[in-house]
């Protein structure tokens, strides 16, 4: 059975038509709220008048070099951040392996300006027998100067690479990673 | 005055003082003696000053001390170099990065000249280290100079860095098997080009 639409019409006006009843204490609220308001505009509006209002500033030249000296102090500090290499490990980087046979050595390390040329940083380990040694390590892209440093105190040129101009009296190689 | 005034005095006089300004690298001064230090920080300083880039010039003076040479010698080695990157970035221009003027001193002490540098970086754009870095490593196998950038010139439009580096193996292995390296060098630039060119002749 379904009923006429015209009863169900009638029904739904006359339950929207209903009075509908307020809670007595919600103007009250709603003007708290509004009164809260416009203290934070007025709190933003006397710091903005505070920030754009003129006044004599007095200051001992003492005080001045102070400033003066801690904007220069941050200057030198920026310029030596600036100084640092730009390139940081492991972003933009290339694996690349050095082998150097040395069946005599007791000890092999590759030295480069990927490393500071620090000959603790990157030792060399012998990877089978008949005095191979080999390290891979991730190089930015560049033209890098190295040697191989044997036993501490001998400096090789890599065979398998091309040869660095001489500065030093002792050999290089050049490495170039694309880029 | 007041006892924090002479404390703002103190910190001024150090953090203006001439040392201080020079922002000197910490690896210099845990590697090499104060005087050799004082030297390197003029050179590297004046590098600075006119834009260019101051990490090689620090590692060339690693690698000097690394290889315990003489202080002169690590002090002319940095000048000299100083002076071989202000000529690169003149030829290769005020915007070039730090390993590309790397490769072109590099390039520039083989015997390449600063007028081929500007025009391998009008004809080939930005990225140029792996081209520079074969025409150097060409002259080091004993290509000539004008030889061995003629031919990275003439390729350096057309070819990726690989063919580039391609190019250059092929040439180093002519010369290992006894060819002449500036015949190497046309021979294996005329092959490259025909790899290189696009062309309805071509087949694939």
């Amino acid at each position: 059975m379904f009923e006429r639409d015209d009863d169900v019409l009638e029904r739904v006006v006359e339950r929207l038509r209903a009075p509908i009843e307020m809670d007595p204490t919600l103007d009250a609220r709603v003007m708290v709220r509004v009164a809260r308001t416009s203290r934070g505009l007025d709190w933003l509006a006397r710091g903005w008048e505070w920030l754009r209002r003129p006044r004599d500033l007095a200051i001992t030249p003492l005080a001045a070099a102070g400033a003066v000296a801690v904007l220069a102090g941050l200057a030198v500090w920026l310029g030596s951040r600036a100084a640092a290499p730009a390139t940081r490990p492991g972003t933009d980087t290339t694996v690349v392996q050095f082998i150097l046979v040395a069946p005599s050595a007791a000890s092999v390390s590759v030295v480069g300006d990927f490393n500071d040329w620090d000959a603790t940083t990157t030792p060399m380990r012998p990877v089978r027998s008949g005095g191979i040694w080999s390290v891979t390590i991730p190089l930015p892209a560049g033209r890098h100067r190295y040697a191989f440093l044997v036993d501490g105190s001998r400096w090789l040129a890599d065979p398998s690479a091309p040869r660095a101009p001489d500065d030093f009296g002792t050999p290089s190689s050049i490495v170039t990673v694309g880029g | 005055m007041r006892p924090w005034h002479w404390l703002i005095v103190l910190w001024l006089s150090a953090a203006l003082s001439p040392r201080a300004v020079a922002a000197q690298d910490p690896r210099l001064q845990r590697r090499l003696d104060s005087a050799t230090v004082a030297a390197l920080d003029a050179v590297i300083d004046s590098a600075r000053a006119v834009g260019l880039p101051a990490e090689p010039l620090v590692q060339r003076a690693l690698e000097g001390a690394a290889k315990r040479a003489a202080p002169a010698r690590i002090v002319a080695a940095v000048r000299l170099l100083a002076d071989e990157l202000g000529i690169a970035r003149t030829a290769l221009g005020p915007a070039s990065a730090p390993a590309e003027l790397v490769a072109a001193a590099s390039a520039l002490r083989a015997g390449v000249r600063p007028t081929d540098l500007t025009r391998l970086r009008r004809r080939r754009g930005v990225g140029l280290t792996v081209s520079l870095a074969a025409v150097t490593d060409l002259v080091t196998s004993g290509v000539p100079p004008d030889s061995a950038a003629a031919a990275v010139l003439a390729l350096a439009a057309l070819a990726r860095d690989d063919q580039i580096v391609d190019f250059r193996r092929a040439v180093e292995r002519d010369i290992a098997l006894g060819a002449p390296p500036a015949a190497a060098a046309a021979i294996r630039v005329n092959a490259a080009l025909r790899d290189v060119t696009p062309g309805p002749s071509r087949r694939p």
